[in-house]
Order: structure tokens, then C-alpha cells, then sequence
């Protein structure tokens, strides 16, 4: 079962365990971690969001680390690391990160083979093997971190900007899954492709959809925090 | 632009850490003296709104399609602090949570297309005189993008020279001003004239509206 922790709608302190007459069953479980930080001085931190900061920490420090590197080996020994550390998830994580940086290493690797090749009739193997290896790495990192953190409960060092980032992305996912169901609605009414000038007209209600709503939004969320009491 | 970890040296990410951090500290501070019940939901809602405004397809001809940033329509909308903050923050969503561009090219994304595309396209409409509006906000649009384009070539452009070995190989992005530059600039260019048209387009709409979301 799922671990639970409830907002008490008269305050801003929560409690941990089962689900009580006042939780929230449409909010995301992740929600509660925001509310977990708090402005008091000497304020407990709980145990979970401690360990996803550090890991917050740890992975600023290697993405730092790495993206100064530029001998292949030690690059080559970063990734063997990363490997080992994103475990049995390292071959969807590896494809992923592959995928993710194809196009823009790509472009630029095969264009600076065409210019060095051009120029000094030679192949820069080290920048090549160099600049993809860190590309690789790090982006192999990043999602190792998505992967294992919990990025909610790693920003809950400020309530406000973890209640913000938790609004933010569960309202982006509603819009984007809205703006997919306009485009097919969109496809499916024309037997043939929808001309400029249509397909102009329509992004640009989509555009006006998305801002309305926004607005909706907003006033949903901001009367539900304030019936909640999260700010007092 | 989804410019990947790895190519933008420390040399040029740490220091623009430091400017975004500071310009977003005030911006914050603008957004909303301190963010409440009120001010914190609206600018998660504007960042949703951005973060989706991202999937709008920005039509070719040819049938083809680019992606929107509706910055300049944002910042023409709700002014260039708000429309700062909430790219911000998508960027910080894309980057985090679905790996999509960098934490180290962060920055320059939120500095680029963020402040200077926000800054810009406000800038524009408002010294555009009240008759000519639509003018305004188109340029708006096209400014919007094609200003942070510039500032990205100019960023990428620079890495050969700001880190290089002792040969003078680049150590990270491998192209200077000459190639950045028209690579960047002539496609934003175009591409800017659609989002100056999606701009009006989505001004006229929300107009039409009546939606004051200004005063909400």
C-alpha cells in the first residue's frame, strides 16, 4: 500500500499514516512531501525528503564534476559508474539517454568530422570520443537522478516552491494530454491534411484555450489552498 | 533549443548560474511581494500554460511544423517578470523531471529565451504606438525568438575560445561565431515570422476573451 501522508485542513503541519476523513483522495501522493518543509527554525525534517536532498546535492556536485572533464578515460570511467549505479535499470536508462542526445550530438560531431577533415585532412578521435562520452555521461546521470529521487520531496526546502512546482507539472500534464486531443480532434474531421491558414487558426485557439484555462485554473488552486489553510 | 549536457563548458554555465539566480530572486520578489494563495497557484497556472504552450505546433509551409515558445505572447499578456518566472520554471521541469535539455545549459535557456525573449518582446509592444497594436505584438513574437537565438549562438559560438587545449582544439562545443551565427539566426528568422502571427492570433483571441488576467 501506498505510504500516505494528509494535510490537516487547520494547519500546516501534517501527519504520517493511514488515509484520515480529511485527506485529499484526488491529490497526488508526492503532494504531501512539499508540506513537509518548513520556515520554523529547528523544524524536524523528515527522514525521506533529507535523503532526496542529498541526493539533490550529490547530483549537482557530479554533473558539475563531469561536465569538467575532458580526458576519454576518465569520462569512460564516469560512465562505467553511472552504469553501476543506475543498476538493473541501465539498459532502458542508457537507451533513454542515448535517444535523448542523438540528434544534437550527432549533427555537430558529423559537421566538425566535415570541417576537421576538410581543413587538416585528419579525424579529431579525441574531441569526438571526449565530448560524446560526457554528453552520454551526463545525460545518463540525469535520468539515474530522475529515476531514483524524488524531486518534490528534494525541493521541499521551500514549501512555496514545491507547492508551486507540484500545481505547475500536474496542470502541464492535464494541458499537454488537452492539446493532443485538439490536434487528433483536429485530424480526424478532414479527410485531407488541414491547409496553413487552418492549422494557424487552430493552434492559435489551442493557444487561447491554454491561457483561459491557466486562468481556471489559478482560481481553483488558489481557492483550494486557502480552504486548506496551507498558508497560515 | 534542446542543447544537451556537455557542451557548454563550466567556465561560461557557472557564472550564468549566478545571473539567473540572482534575476530570479527578483523576479520572484516581483511576481508577488511574497507569494501567497493568490500570487503562487497563478504563476504555477502561467507555467503550465507555458510548459504547454511548448506543444503548440507552430505551422510551416509544406505541411511541417516547429514548436512555439510563447514568450513574446506571454510577456505582451501578463508582462515580462511573469513571463520570465514561468519559462524558468518550465525549463527547470523539462530539465528535471524529463530529462529534456540540460541542468547546465539551464540557465542559459532561462537567461536567453526567459529574460532577454521576455524583456524584449514587452519592450517592443509597448513602444508601439496604441494604433498600431497588432504590429506590436507581432513583432513582439518574432523578437521574442529570434533575440535569445542570437544569444545562444553567441554562447555556443564562444566556447571554442573560452575552453580549448593547448593546440587550440575545442574542448566542448566546436564552432565559433562564423558557423553559430547564420546557423541560428537565419532559421529563427523565419521561423519568427510564425511565431509573430501565432502571437496576434492568440493576443486577438484572448482579447476577444475579455479576460482581464492582469488584475486576477
Amino acid at each position: 500500500m501506498t505510504e500516505r501522508y494528509v494535510a490537516r485542513p487547520s494547519g500546516t503541519r501534517l501527519i504520517q499514516g493511514r488515509p484520515s476523513d480529511h485527506a485529499d483522495t484526488t491529490a497526488p501522493t508526492y503532494l504531501p512531501y512539499a508540506a513537509t518543509a518548513s520556515t520554523e527554525p529547528g523544524a524536524a525534517v523528515h527522514p525521506k525528503v533529507r535523503g532526496e536532498q542529498i541526493k539533490l546535492l550529490a547530483y549537482a556536485l557530479a554533473t558539475v564534476v563531469i561536465s569538467a572533464l575532458t580526458e576519454p578515460l576518465w569520462l569512460a570511467t564516469a560512465l562505467f559508474g553511472v552504469i553501476l549505479l543506475a543498476g538493473r535499470d541501465a539498459p532502458t536508462l542508457l537507451r533513454r539517454a542515448i535517444l535523448a542526445t542523438l540528434a544534437f550530438s550527432a549533427v555537430v560531431s558529423l559537421a566538425y568530422i566535415v570541417q576537421t577533415v576538410w581543413i587538416s585532412g585528419t579525424i579529431p578521435w579525441k574531441w569526438l570520443w571526449s565530448v560524446n562520452l560526457r554528453v552520454l555521461v551526463m545525460a545518463l546521470l540525469t535520468f539515474v537522478f530522475i529515476r531514483r529521487t524524488n524531486l518534490f520531496a528534494a525541493l521541499a526546502f521551500s514549501r512555496r516552491l514545491s507547492f508551486m512546482l507540484v500545481l505547475a507539472v500536474s496542470q502541464s500534464l492535464g494541458l499537454r494530454r488537452t492539446l493532443d486531443d485538439f490536434r487528433l480532434a483536429m485530424h480526424s474531421r478532414g479527410l485531407r491534411r488541414a491547409g496553413l491558414r487552418d492549422r494557424y487558426r487552430a493552434a492559435a485557439h489551442a493557444a487561447g484555450w491554454l491561457l483561459d484555462r491557466a486562468l481556471a485554473n489559478a482560481h481553483e488552486s488558489a481557492q483550494a489552498l486557502q480552504s486548506r489553510g496551507l498558508f497560515r | 533549443m534542446h542543447i544537451p549536457d556537455g557542451f557548454i563548458a563550466p567556465q561560461m554555465y557557472l557564472p550564468l548560474y549566478g545571473l539567473a539566480a540572482g534575476l530570479w530572486a527578483y523576479g520572484a520578489r516581483r511576481v508577488g511581494r511574497d507569494l501567497d494563495e493568490a500570487s503562487l497557484p497563478w504563476l504555477a497556472s502561467l507555467t503550465a500554460a507555458s510548459f504547454a504552450l511548448s506543444f503548440v505546433a507552430l505551422p510551416l509551409p509544406g505541411g511541417t511544423s516547429a514548436h512555439v515558445t510563447g514568450v513574446g505572447l506571454l510577456a505582451v499578456l501578463f508582462g515580462p517578470w511573469h513571463a520570465f518566472m514561468a519559462a524558468s520554471m518550465v525549463f527547470v521541469i523539462q530539465a528535471l523531471l524529463f530529462g529534456d535539455g540540460g541542468v547546465t545549459t539551464l540557465p542559459l535557456n532561462a537567461l536567453a529565451m526567459g529574460f532577454v525573449g521576455a524583456i524584449s518582446a514587452y519592450g517592443v509592444y509597448r513602444v508601439t504606438p496604441e494604433r498600431w497594436r497588432v504590429i506590436g505584438v507581432f513583432l513582439a513574437g518574432w523578437i521574442g525568438l529570434f533575440l535569445p537565438a542570437l544569444l545562444i549562438a553567441l554562447a555556443l559560438g564562444a566556447q571554442p575560445l573560452i575552453a580549448h587545449d593547448a593546440a587550440g582544439v575545442p574542448l566542448y562545443f566546436p564552432f565559433g561565431f562564423a558557423i553559430t551565427l547564420p546557423a541560428l539566426l537565419i532559421p529563427h528568422a523565419l521561423l519568427g515570422i510564425g511565431e509573430g502571427a501565432l502571437s496576434v492570433l492568440g493576443w486577438r483571441l484572448v482579447e476577444r476573451l475579455r479576460v482581464r488576467y492582469r488584475n486576477d
